[in-house]
């Protein structure tokens, strides 16, 4: 069964219509990068699959669950979702662990010693055991970033969804956020990436899909789309985003984002 | 003329009954402000509909009259259109309440909003619920960032209390007015008096400082 199946997504802000009858389906394991220039409305959709948008019209299922029916509320659709925020969006009075039980404690009504255990077991996984006790104003970004992961992950989604998850990092900090992303891949979670990390979806995505003023425009591996860009403005946003090397063969990204 | 400070000693225990009177009416003219406030506050935040227009228009019919005002309405007119008595001590307590939570209803209103909505969009992504989000993370996180100017409207509350010497209440202005009419040395009495009211705020402005740094403005 799919994981995620949008059925003509729109959304509309004010009188600006930001997507377009987005039709997208997600099976269990796929890993998704979305990419598109600003403003083509990929936020909005992750935003509309985590139930933090109404939709204006369309249907959203989240693991069989569709918004709106009937018993079906949105925090229960929500708890199926993981979201990781560019700007992190810890809770700045918590110290990590304490982001991390949250979740478990409040959404899942874990014990308290039950949900220690998750959030220690996760912390180790994006390697900041020795963090624990730390706020995050104390955190470098990357480490806020993996943090934030860990909070996602420990409310035990189905799937979890990446707003440009290392836009707000340094270059040098990418890498770590990189590579958490790329073993959660491994394993197998199901993932729905926006980014502009051409490198990160040459090698870690299943499927890219890109999208331009709010509509899907193409949707492929991206062994196949990268390659031979299948329009005009697909190649033109490559050059743009410095994904001309999808080999990933060394190419930094470039500077100023 | 010079300074004669047996005045001062005599008028002493007048003095610290009507420093009482007066800390009695603003801790509760504070207390029950916070209540009001915080309420208040929080139905402008989350825009609760048709109460918050109400509370709109408590806001505005407060910040938009002197509270000298609102004394007098509250000891004379009201007690008469209800057909209740009330003592000048309740009635001084009521409208400095009324007043504050005037006051602080804005207060909590602001810091609220000045809450980043990304961690109320992290709260809800984990599946927490609205009063859970507040409880947890926009609470303590505005109450922090409300501590400077609440600590603000306390001293203007307590300062604001000297007021009620129009209805009669022997807090420690009035009691200042009667010593000097009692023994005719206002530079004594009035030095006295503000000394007194010196104290008083700066212990609160001590008190305020002390909660500011015990829990860290996030």
């Amino acid at each position: 069964m799919s994981l995620i199946q949008c059925r003509g997504l729109t959304k509309d802000f004010g009188g600006t219509r930001v997507l377009t009858d987005i039709d997208l389906t997600v099976e269990p394991g796929e890993v998704v990068v979305i990419v598109g220039p600003s403003g083509s409305g990929k936020s909005t959709l992750l935003r509309c699959i985590s139930v933090l948008e109404p939709l204006t019209s369309g249907t959203l299922e989240v693991d069989g669950q569709r918004l709106g029916a009937p018993g079906v509320s949105k925090r229960d659709m929500r708890r199926e979702t993981g979201m990781v925020f560019q700007q992190f969006n810890l809770f700045p009075h918590m110290t990590a662990r304490e982001n991390v039980t949250i979740g478990p404690r409040k959404a899942r009504g874990v014990s308290r010693r039950e949900a220690r255990r998750i959030a220690d077991r996760l912390l180790e996984r994006v390697g900041l055991t020795d963090r624990a006790d730390h706020l995050p104003g104390e955190l470098s970004g990357g480490q806020q970033q993996r943090v934030a992961i860990a909070r996602a992950l420990a409310v035990n989604p189905k799937v979890m969804l990446f707003d440009e998850p290392t836009s707000a990092l340094d270059p040098e900090l990418r890498g770590e956020v990189l590579q958490v992303m790329q073993g959660l891949a491994k394993e197998g979670m199901t993932m729905l990436i926006v980014t502009h990390e051409m490198r990160f979806a040459a090698e870690a995505a299943t499927r890219l899909i890109f999208m331009d003023e709010g509509r899907i425009v193409h949707d492929g591996p991206p062994g196949r789309l990268l390659p031979e860009p299948p329009s005009e403005r697909f190649r033109q946003f490559l050059g743009d985003v410095g994904g001309k090397d999808p080999s990933g063969t060394g190419e930094k990204p470039p500077p100023g984002r | 003329m010079e300074f004669r400070w047996e005045v001062v000693w005599n008028a002493m225990p007048q003095m610290v009954a009507g420093a009482q009177l007066t800390a009695q009416i603003t801790l509760l003219g504070i207390g029950g402000g916070m209540l009001i406030g915080i309420l208040c506050g929080l139905i402008l935040a989350f825009r609760i509909p048709i109460v918050r227009w109400l509370v709109f228009g408590y806001v505005s019919l407060i910040r938009g009259t002197p509270i000298v005002v609102q004394a007098m309405f509250i000891y004379f007119a009201l007690p008469m259109a209800l057909d209740i008595a009330l003592s000048g001590f309740a009635a001084a307590s009521l409208c400095l309440a009324l007043n504050a939570g005037a006051y602080i209803t804005e207060i909590v209103r602001g810091s609220v909003l000045s809450i980043d909505p990304g961690l109320t969009d992290a709260g809800l992504a984990l599946g927490l619920s609205y009063p859970q989000i507040l409880l947890t993370i926009v609470g303590p996180l505005a109450l922090r960032r409300s501590v400077p100017p609440l600590g603000n409207q306390f001293i203007i509350s307590l300062k604001d209390s000297a007021l009620f010497l129009v209805i009669g209440v022997a807090e420690l202005a009035q009691r200042g007015e009667q010593l000097t009419a009692q023994t005719g040395r206002a530079l004594e009495i009035w030095t006295a008096v503000a000394v007194f009211y010196l104290i008083m705020t700066f212990s609160l402005a001590m008190i305020m400082r002390l909660i500011e740094r015990r829990m860290p403005i996030l």
